[in-house]
């Protein structure tokens, strides 16, 4: 498998570096890039070629679902695979984050059998 | 009132299984008095709006900020650094998102981002003169305590 590159979006540095942990554990070839809020994601993903997006949702300046509501907007990243990865856990929230194109859901604490599932699903 | 409570108690300990990898000792909910000082030395605290008003709190002394932070880690930590800030931030929030799911079927709640207060014996000024603020104490590494504190309003509604 060649390597990915992986954007981890997050306002806690604490949390990237937990979310990054919890991949590497399953020794998918990938190469991180990381952005602490929406704006910053949006720079990242315009500079780079990315394969998936690890997108929190409470975050300053720009969130993660209204990141997620641009991106869908704009052809070349319709199917970009975006995994939710956030506190929310109310089934509400995660019905708003599906429809708004979020190609799944993951809810903190995060472990690697979540991982696993969902990445399982998708491919990269 | 107190039937908001149980999703906070059931998913704070959880939280702190699933996270942190230690058990919690719960205590009993008490009504905290606004007026009555306290000695906590750092409190992170989220707002909640949306069908309910109010906001979730935890209060803890710098060592136990310091010691849960470094479990997050895996370093050392010996003042309340801007790596402290973001770990027990992540911890609340991770708390408020949770107890949303319990509560769903009550009201939906949006939480707002964690802001921090410090200093020995800070005051937290809470949003409204209506909601009472419930306080659950939990002991953990067996020496150490903190507190969580939980106001909802919920205009009327019980």
């Amino acid at each position: 498998m060649s390597e990915k590159t992986v954007l981890v979006v997050d306002d806690s540095r604490i949390m990237r570096n937990i979310v990054k942990n919890t991949f590497s554990s399953m020794n998918i070839p990938c190469v991180f890039i990381e952005a602490s809020n929406g704006r910053e994601a949006l720079e990242q993903l315009g500079k780079n070629v990315v394969h998936l997006v690890l997108l929190d949702w409470n975050m300053p300046e720009l969130s993660g679902l209204d990141f997620l509501k641009k991106i869908r907007a704009m052809d070349k990243f319709k199917t970009l695979p975006v995994i939710m990865v956030t506190s929310e856990a109310a089934r509400y929230n995660v019905i708003e984050a599906l429809k708004n194109g979020a190609t799944d859901y993951i809810i903190k604490p995060i472990n690697e059998k979540n991982f696993r599932e969902k990445l399982s699903k998708i491919t990269l | 009132m107190e039937k908001y409570i149980q999703p906070f108690v059931d998913v704070c300990v959880n939280v702190f299984r699933d996270f942190l990898g230690t058990e919690l000792e719960t205590g009993r909910p008490f009504f905290v008095d606004k007026n009555e000082p306290h000695d906590w030395d750092v409190s992170t605290i989220i707002g909640l709006t949306g069908e309910a008003r109010g906001a979730v709190v935890i209060s803890m002394k710098t060592s136990l900020a310091l010691k849960l932070t470094g479990i997050l880690t895996g370093s050392e930590h010996k003042e309340l650094d801007d790596e402290v800030v973001d770990a027990i931030g992540e911890i609340i929030n991770i708390i408020a998102g949770n107890a949303k799911r319990g509560l769903e079927e009550s009201f939906r709640l949006v939480i707002s981002l964690p802001t921090i207060v410090r200093g020995p014996g800070h005051t937290i000024m809470w949003p409204n003169e209506q909601a009472r603020i419930i306080c659950i104490p939990f002991k953990i590494f067996e020496t150490e305590s903190f507190c969580l504190s939980v106001a909802i309003d919920t205009g009327g509604a019980s």
